[in-house]
């Protein structure tokens, strides 16, 4: 079960761990090493070996993040872009509304809506998804 | 002693078949009575009213008969058994809704708090100590998560697609289902829903318990941005390319919450009586124990 309000520290982080895992997708599409997201955080922040090691831990079980052996390390790699993980949550959150309990855990502006209606929803949001966005989009970009 | 029997039997007849009626086919009235819409806060007490009800009434009818065993000497025995096949099934009943209701409450915590955990991570970057969150996606979606550590979500979509005016309708929209916490109207009816068996589940109290709610938050934004942002949000959000016209005319929810939008003014005469109409479904069963135990 996920711990709630104990850890608003360690969710700032795992934010700016999978940040930092997706804007070096690109160029480390190998995956990089606790010790190298350590690194990256030098200056910014001051934290320890194992807190980076807890958060990727974390990260990985939420199935935000895979991981494979390097020779004795593990390379971590965002298991998808931020892009992908983002349709998919929208497109969940209309799919939950099947399901009465999972409808309720969170309040959508449409949950007055019939189940035709909310059909087409989704397939607008299938049609915005299967057509290519407009520029080149690097996974984690900001606006 | 015996005509006190009678009474008691008759008291608690009458309660078993208010239970049915206030089960069965009072909810599927209101459901179809449009009325209710015009005023949604006393329509959702009048709901909850109907609901708990039909819960006091079954559980009454045991305790009803109560009076029987402990003042009519002559029958106990035979009686004793009535009363406790009527207390068992009241006691079961009883028991099946808590634990319901404890098991879909935790879930829905969970569910909560890992979509919680999901956004804070995939959503763009926050404004520190804010509960927005802005997915980066082009489609238009806003909801929230209830709850202690609540969030409310929109999509870039819903940022490029609306005038500032009708974002802010978003806001006190969802603003308004957090501060009310109306998730835990949605959380007790839907527990109801759940735990009643199949056949006397009744779907459209659930779709309009949940279209009240919808609108009751569509009021608030209407009274803190006003009747047009609050129509541009909801055509926007639900996604309709039809002229507002068309949509309208038109007999789904958004067409309904649109109406309401425009008739959001107070009702006083019609909630008093909404809230009288409530206040009965309660009072009766209470009334007719009472009865059975004077």
């Amino acid at each position: 079960m996920p711990t709630s309000s104990a850890t608003p520290r360690l969710g700032d982080l795992e934010r700016a761990v999978m940040e930092h895992l997706w804007t070096s997708a690109e160029t480390h599409p190998e995956g990089v090493t606790v010790r190298e997201v350590l690194e990256s955080f030098e200056g910014e922040r001051d934290i320890a070996y194992t807190t980076v090691m807890t958060v990727l831990d974390r990260l990985s079980k939420k199935e935000l993040v895979t991981r494979v052996l390097d020779g004795r390390a593990w390379r971590y790699l965002p298991a998808d872009t931020r892009e992908a993980l983002t349709a998919q949550t929208m497109r969940r959150t209309l799919d939950d509304m099947d399901v009465t309990d999972r409808r309720a855990a969170l309040m959508h502006f449409l949950d007055g809506a019939t189940e035709s209606e909310i059909e087409d929803v989704r397939s607008a949001l299938a049609e915005i998804d299967a057509r290519p966005r407009r520029g080149i989009r690097l996974p984690g970009r900001r606006r | 002693m015996g005509s006190t029997g009678t009474i008691n039997a008759v008291i608690a007849l009458a309660l078993i078949i208010l239970a049915v009626l206030l089960a069965w086919p009072v909810p599927r009235l209101m459901a179809r009575t449009q009325m209710f819409r015009h005023s949604p806060r006393a329509a959702l007490f009048a709901w909850q009213s109907v609901t708990l009800g039909a819960i006091l009434a079954a559980l009454a009818a045991a305790p009803a008969l109560a009076p029987l065993v402990l003042f009519d000497g002559q029958e106990v025995w035979k009686h004793f058994a009535i009363l406790m096949l009527a207390g068992c099934a009241s006691g079961l009943m009883l028991a099946r809704l808590l634990v319901a209701g404890h098991s879909i409450g935790r879930r829905m915590r969970v569910l909560r708090a890992r979509h919680r955990e999901l956004v804070d991570i995939i959503s763009l970057q926050p404004q520190p100590g804010s509960k927005l969150r802005v997915l980066d996606h082009p489609a238009p979606t806003a909801y929230c998560l209830p709850g202690r550590e609540s969030r409310v979500v929109i999509s870039q979509g819903v940022l490029d697609a609306m005038p500032p005016k009708a974002f802010a309708a978003v806001l006190a929209h969802e603003g308004a289902h957090l501060r009310a916490r109306h998730d835990l109207l949605i959380e007790f009816f839907s527990v109801i829903h759940e735990t009643v068996p199949e056949p006397v589940r009744c779907g459209v109290a659930m779709s309009e318990v949940r279209l009240l709610v919808e609108a009751l938050a569509d009021r608030a934004s209407v009274r803190r941005v006003g009747a047009l942002p609050t129509r541009v949000a909801l055509l926007t959000l639900s996604g309709s390319k039809a002229p507002v016209g068309a949509m309208a005319a038109g007999t789904g929810s958004t067409a309904v919450r649109l109406d309401l939008v425009d008739r959001a003014a107070p009702r006083p005469l019609l909630s008093g009586v909404i809230y009288a109409y409530a206040a009965g479904l309660i009072a009766l069963p209470l009334g007719l124990l009472a009865l059975a135990w004077s």
